[in-house]
């Protein structure tokens, strides 16, 4: 009997989606918290690097940055458009209004071209920077591009410049 | 035991160089060792896991339905995976990037689910499927190998240099994508002149 066949590939296919539906929900709720702990972890650890010995809180969106109690900078995490896809930083700025570092939290450029605009010989050219001087030197500012890395470096600076606009205007001149 | 079921995935029916499936990370991730291991253990997991359980299956699942059924049953295993080395390595995890997801279409799984885990006993499948995943872990490792070296001009794994730096100025297109062609079309020569294929 035709339907007959038809309605047993609907009820076992039906059953197989729910088992495994559940299953996976299960699988889910076991690994949240080991995900959640280790991208807390990166960004902790990326913080770190930008605002060495600082404590951390998590406000709206960014990040406010103490020292033995006493407020040193901000830090927000950006987004620019690399040459594999997106790339996302993490900018501090300290209460001078200068970056007060950058670092590369995930990216899928070129190992070896692109990616090397994610090391520290690049981004530390951003440290002391003010707003007006985050271009690349072509456009007019003060960060020397990675040779034959010209799209990845545009990437991170305007991710860097966006965050810092963002970190100024939005907590109103620190 | 058949043993043959498992030795076959390795040289004679090795699913990368052979049969030439699942070229897609093949290619895209050999451009570091450690991103070979991490992907040829994921993709094992993926494979001998679904493949065991598609096999147990086999009987009950109606013939219309089967490659959905398959891709359901993959696509789990997948996501679970995605979540262990999400959360347990989160640098693998970011440089496996679409590929991990990817497995679930990975054609090395679906297609020795339809060839071979639909009509065998688990015990069968067990077997080859733990060839096919020798098969393509070592294929990897060794395009990985040779592009990492000659790419960057030393192999780094987890942070440790397991080659130093040996070439002073290595060949930046051997880890652009053209290199993995020619990394793999030499590598197929070779081994066909030495009669191994």
């Amino acid at each position: 009997m035709k339907l007959g066949v038809h309605a047993r590939s609907i009820i076992v296919l039906t059953v197989i989606c729910l088992v495994w539906g559940g299953l996976l929900a299960a699988v889910h709720d076991f690994t949240r918290e080991s995900i959640e702990r280790a991208e807390n972890a990166e960004i902790n650890a990326a913080l770190s690097i930008i605002f060495p010995g600082g404590q951390f809180t998590s406000e709206n969106g960014y990040y406010g940055c103490t020292e033995n109690g006493a407020l040193v900078g901000y830090a927000i995490i950006s987004k620019g458009k690399g040459y594999g896809g997106e790339m996302k930083v993490i900018v501090g700025v300290g209460l001078d209004n200068r970056v007060a570092g950058v670092y590369v939290l995930s990216h899928s450029e070129t190992t070896g071209i692109g990616s090397r605009a994610t090391e520290n010989a690049f981004l530390g050219q951003f440290t002391g920077k003010t707003l007006d001087n985050l271009q690349l030197k072509k456009n007019g500012g003060e960060i020397d591009a990675v040779t034959g890395a010209t799209i990845s470096s545009n990437a991170v600076t305007n991710a860097v410049h966006d965050g810092i606009q963002i970190l100024i205007e939005g907590i109103g001149g620190t | 035991m058949k043993l043959k079921e498992f030795t076959k995935g390795i040289i004679r029916q090795n699913p990368v160089l052979v049969l030439v499936i699942g070229l897609c990370p093949t290619l895209a991730i050999t451009t570091r060792v450690e991103n070979a291991i991490g992907m040829a253990a994921a993709l094992a997991f993926v494979l001998i896991s679904s493949n065991l359980l598609i096999s147990a299956m086999r009987n009950f699942i109606p013939r219309e339905v089967r490659i959905p059924a398959y891709i359901v049953v993959i696509a789990s295993f997948v996501t679970t995976i995605e979540f262990i080395i999400h959360g347990s390595s989160p640098a693998i995890y970011q440089q496996l990037g679409i590929f991990l997801p990817l497995i679930t279409v990975n054609c090395i799984v679906l297609g020795r689910a339809e060839a071979f885990a639909s009509k065998r006993p688990m015990k069968d499948t067990l077997l080859d499927t733990a060839g096919m995943s020798v098969g393509f872990a070592v294929i990897i490792f060794a395009i990985s190998a040779i592009r990492e070296f000659f790419g960057t001009g030393h192999i780094v794994i987890f942070g440790q240099e397991v080659v130093p730096k040996i070439l002073a100025s290595p060949a930046g297109g051997m880890i652009l994508p053209a290199g993995a062609f020619l990394t793999m079309g030499a590598l197929l020569a070779i081994l066909k002149r030495l009669k191994v294929l």
